[in-house]
């Protein structure tokens, strides 16, 4: 079973979370340190003391050691804490508790956070494959570089954490959206293989750009695959957003597939969400 | 040989004149459907090839192609459409509305240049 870290936290915290997690969860208490990878925790948990700054950039830190995975990350606050919550949610904090919160709340607040991200059915791979495929074809024929396809989970959690996302809506038979989001430093590298130039002669401009066509393609592209079936859709002139922690919405009731694909030695992530529309065939 | 490539992104134009370049064309910009217009009608003489992305804002290139078809002046440039959506309908509706060929977006400058290459054949350049 997977870990759950606890991030240099007090004897106190480590106790109460001991008592309030599953006995079998095994914990952790270990400092972070910036380079190491979070992909295998189950959770992470943090203590807030009258550091916020630093708790702030711990979070973003470890929001990205999380590689596109959906783990929480939860902010234990101290008593004496005051600081506004939005800002640890912001940094890319799940959830934010605090020790004078009633015990059995924070037990089933986390508990359920323990729950692990739903795995895609075989129906639902039907309009997922040709996502994956597309994804990696349109990253091969326009970068000559290879895209590893890693992993895939459903999540109702419509944040997503990556520094530049292109946007595409999609409307007709289907509808929804579908999210191509980057870490910046792999989004620059993307770009100038794409334009074959060095990565200096790349700017900000030119990124937003060169990520807004990708998302065109990888839709516009998948579309195909959908002709006669009750997932074909239309495409909307894609979006770009720029910013850590962005949130996205989506149809009420729909399920977000998380994608996530290895390049580089870094990673992206494709949020595929497409309903088909009731009355089609 | 003069080329007018429109597409609303930078960075797609930048690679299609790159591909075009060596192939001996000197490129034009355009971000949509109505500076195409622009390029043409301001006496941009001696425009031997269009290169056109299908969406665009203002103008799409479909509406575009369909007022240069029109046009007495400008309806015997070749017109390349260029786009994402690569399904069977879509190709056969630029086709119909006087496009001289189709490119489905991604491409390798390999396909690009081999497609560019028909349609100068079929014009005898």
């Amino acid at each position: 079973m997977k870990p759950i870290l606890l991030n240099d936290c007090s004897r106190e915290v480590s106790l109460l979370l001991a008592d309030l997690l599953d006995e079998k969860a095994l914990l952790l208490n270990e400092r972070f340190e910036n380079h190491k990878r979070l992909d295998d925790y189950r959770m992470i948990v943090l203590e807030t003391r009258s550091d916020q700054k630093r708790v702030l950039n711990q979070i973003s830190k470890m929001r990205y050691a999380c590689n596109f995975r959906n783990i929480p990350i939860i902010v234990m606050r101290g008593r004496e804490d005051h600081f506004p919550v939005q800002h640890y949610i912001m940094a890319g904090a799940t959830e934010v508790l605090s020790l004078t919160d009633p015990p059995a709340a924070c037990r089933q607040i986390l508990q359920g956070y323990l729950i692990p991200d739903r795995r895609p059915l075989d129906q639902e791979m039907e309009y997922l494959k040709p996502f994956i495929e597309n994804t990696v074809s349109v990253i091969q024929t326009m970068t000559s570089g290879t895209a590893e396809f890693r992993e895939m989970y459903f999540s109702n959690a419509f944040r997503i954490f990556g520094d530049i996302s292109g946007i595409i809506g999609l409307s007709g038979d289907a509808e929804g959206t579908v999210v191509l989001t980057f870490y910046w430093a792999l989004a620059w590298r993307i770009i100038s293989k794409m334009m074959q130039v060095q990565e200096e002669a790349i700017n900000a401009e030119l990124i937003h750009d060169g990520v807004g066509e990708l998302i065109n393609m990888i839709s516009g592209s998948t579309k195909k695959n959908f002709v006669g079936t009750h997932y074909h859709y239309e495409l909307s002139l894609p979006t770009v957003v720029v910013g850590s922690g962005h949130q996205i919405g989506h149809p009420e009731g729909a399920s977000i597939a998380i994608l996530i694909f290895d390049m580089d030695n870094s990673s992206f992530a494709v949020h595929v969400c497409l309903k088909p529309m009731k009355g089609t065939s | 040989m003069k080329v007018i490539i429109a597409d609303d992104s930078q960075v797609m134009r930048t690679i299609i004149e790159k591909v075009v370049r060596p192939l001996g064309y000197e490129a034009m910009h355009a971000c949509n459907g109505q500076e195409v217009l622009s390029l043409l009608e301001k006496g941009c003489e001696g425009i031997d090839l269009i290169l056109m992305d299908w969406n665009m804002p203002v103008l799409n290139g479909l509406e575009a192609l369909n007022l240069i078809r029109k046009s007495n002046q400008f309806s015997s440039i070749p017109v390349l459409m260029v786009s994402t959506e690569s399904e069977d309908d879509k190709i056969r509706q630029a086709l119909d509305a006087g496009a001289s060929g189709y490119i489905s977006k991604p491409f390798t400058s390999e396909t690009l240049a081999a497609v560019i290459s028909k349609a100068q054949e079929k014009r005898g350049v």
